[in-house]
């Protein structure tokens, strides 16, 4: 277990963070713990299946219209919205998803995309319940939660918990199942598993957590907007992922951390974000193909070594 | 008692007749071998009793169940398990965990998501490494195995979804002597021990005279000549179209 030290390291570190970092980058501290969330439930289906969701910022989206919906216009608990827009979030990803494992490659990514879009138009224009491109306005988190200090703890729980849920399921046989259809799904099918069926699965999980982490955006920026739903942000997670690394369950999160800490910074003194973000996507591709994390698990063993292997992926061709 | 059965069975790509009227038996226990020259449509009529391709006509029956046309998938949960020719197994993933994929599969329990893979099917993963003589590979990463290993490697994937019937493709293509002699005795020995029912194609005359019991001879699609390999060794139509340089 040694080798999981250094989570309690971090775990540790995130938990004295509020209290010796300014306001500001609690703020910030949020941003990435939700990103990073929605980031590691969109690398279930990009690292562990093999395939490009370009259309997850819908079921971020559709998360994030659950709870804020449920907040301005009930008065539930937060707790409880949370665990609808789980739901909610997984019900749109089982329709749409059912049409999207029917496909794969560029065709997943495309079709993703396209219901990912459909779904941004109906909440941009659908006034009397969505707010139309308006957004929702006066979110308010629960009175306990309006301190950042409270609402970073309690954001810091809730993604824990997500992120030890998909962790456990990445180890699971139906992960180890995952990577076998990422590798060869034509084999995986020769050995009795309906590739599809799992597929769709695996696509319902994604997009629960992805829920998960759009609900929590609501209350803490106190109003939202179709924005969320729309292809941008469907691109938020990749970048993040390409940055951190695919091929480790972290990897996304070093992503966030990094991608949500330059946005801050670099926005704070120049206009230019696209460009920025844009060189620094060149510069992982062509020199650091595994991300930061993929580096760091060539570079020093003890960042969960053995998973190195999976950065050598391969297809296989069978004689027809 | 038959285990298989193949009715009328045609298979056509565009205007190529890749099987025609193919008609053949087996029996539980039996090993036996499709020989032909390259593109006498084995690999084809493999395809077609593991659902790959789809038949234009013709039916196959398993234990007396048509499963025509069904997919791959419960194909293989019948107890029909394949080795393809060109080894296709999970490049990125060890040799271990390849083998436990196909374990896990066959118990039915890809579906958990919450006990973690590595805690299950141990013994059953060891005792098939070991079987398949992988044993110094077992944390190799399958891509970087010797050919003749993925080919190894390939044959216990098949054998990871305990099949009653299991097709070999060429199981010792690219493989050395010794290591042909090696695989196809542990073939042999899975006949004999297990009973497994086994059929498998085979380009060198020496293996399939060696270790098959029953031969059938594909010539462009169709079945010129089958019976026990004595027989189809003196049989005219095969010696002619196959055997013709060796006899």
């Amino acid at each position: 277990m040694y080798r999981y030290g250094w989570l309690g390291v971090i775990f540790a570190a995130t938990l004295v963070l509020p209290q010796i970092i300014g306001e500001y980058w609690v703020h910030i501290a949020v941003e990435i713990l939700i990103m990073g969330l929605f980031a590691v439930s969109f690398n279930m289906i990009f690292g562990y299946m093999g395939q490009l969701s370009f259309g997850h910022a819908a079921y971020f989206g559709v998360g994030a219209y659950a709870t804020g919906l449920l907040l301005v216009k009930t008065s539930v608990p937060l707790p409880f919205c949370l665990l609808i827009s789980m739901v909610t979030a997984g019900v749109f990803a089982l329709v749409i998803g059912y049409f999207c494992v029917r496909l794969t490659g560029i065709y997943f990514a495309i079709l993703t995309m396209a219901f990912g879009q459909l779904l941004y138009y109906i909440i941009f224009q659908w006034y009397s319940f969505t707010g139309g491109d308006d957004g929702l306005q006066g979110i308010v988190p629960p009175d306990w939660l309006i301190n950042v200090k409270v609402y970073y703890y309690f954001t810091l729980f809730i993604v824990i918990a997500g992120l030890a849920i998909m962790w456990r399921i990445s180890e699971s046989p139906f992960g180890y199942t995952m990577r076998s259809i990422r590798e060869n799904a034509e084999r995986t099918r020769f050995i009795g598993i309906h590739v599809r069926k799992y597929m769709l699965i695996n696509f319902v999980i994604a997009g629960m957590f992805a829920g998960l982490a759009g609900g929590l955006l609501g209350p803490f920026n106190r109003s939202i907007a179709p924005d969320l739903c729309n292809w941008h942000q469907s691109g938020i997670p990749v970048f993040m992922t390409v940055i951190g690394g695919p091929l480790g369950f972290f990897g996304p999160i070093i992503g966030s951390v990094i991608y949500t800490f330059l946005f801050a910074f670099v926005t704070g003194f120049t206009e230019y974000w696209p460009l920025t973000i844009g060189l620094i996507i060149i510069a992982v591709v062509l020199f650091v193909p595994g991300g930061v994390l993929g580096l760091a698990q060539t570079k020093f063993k003890a960042f969960g070594a053995g998973k190195i292997a999976e950065s050598e992926r391969g297809s296989t061709e069978t004689e027809i | 008692m038959v285990i298989l059965k193949v009715e009328h069975l045609f298979k056509a790509f565009g205007g190529l007749q890749a099987t025609s009227d193919v008609n053949f038996e087996m029996k539980s226990g039996e090993i036996s071998a499709i020989i032909g020259p390259n593109g006498a449509g084995k690999s084809t009529l493999f395809n077609l009793l593991t659902g790959y391709h789809r038949v234009d006509a013709g039916s196959v029956f398993f234990r007396e169940k048509n499963i025509t046309n069904w997919p791959p998938y419960k194909i293989a949960r019948l107890g029909i398990a394949r080795a393809f020719q060109i080894s296709n197994i999970y490049l990125a993933l060890t040799t271990y965990e390849n083998i436990r994929q196909a374990i896990l599969a066959q118990q039915r329990k890809t579906l958990n998501i919450f006990k973690p893979a590595a805690q299950m099917a141990k013994k059953e993963t060891r005792d098939l490494i070991e079987i398949a003589g992988l044993s110094q590979h077992a944390n190799t990463v399958a891509g970087n195995l010797s050919q003749g290993d993925k080919k190894r490697l390939e044959l216990a994937i098949a054998l990871g979804c305990k099949p009653e019937l299991l097709f070999l493709d060429e199981p010792t293509a690219g493989m050395s002597k010794d290591e042909t002699h090696e695989t196809m005795s542990l073939v042999q020995r899975l006949n004999r021990e297990m009973g497994l029912t086994i059929l498998f194609t085979e380009h060198d005359m020496s293996v399939v005279f060696g270790y098959a019991k029953h031969l059938t001879v594909l010539h462009q699609g169709a079945i010129i000549a089958e019976g026990s390999p004595e027989s189809v060794r003196s049989n005219e139509a095969a010696q002619k179209i196959y055997l013709g340089e060796e006899a």
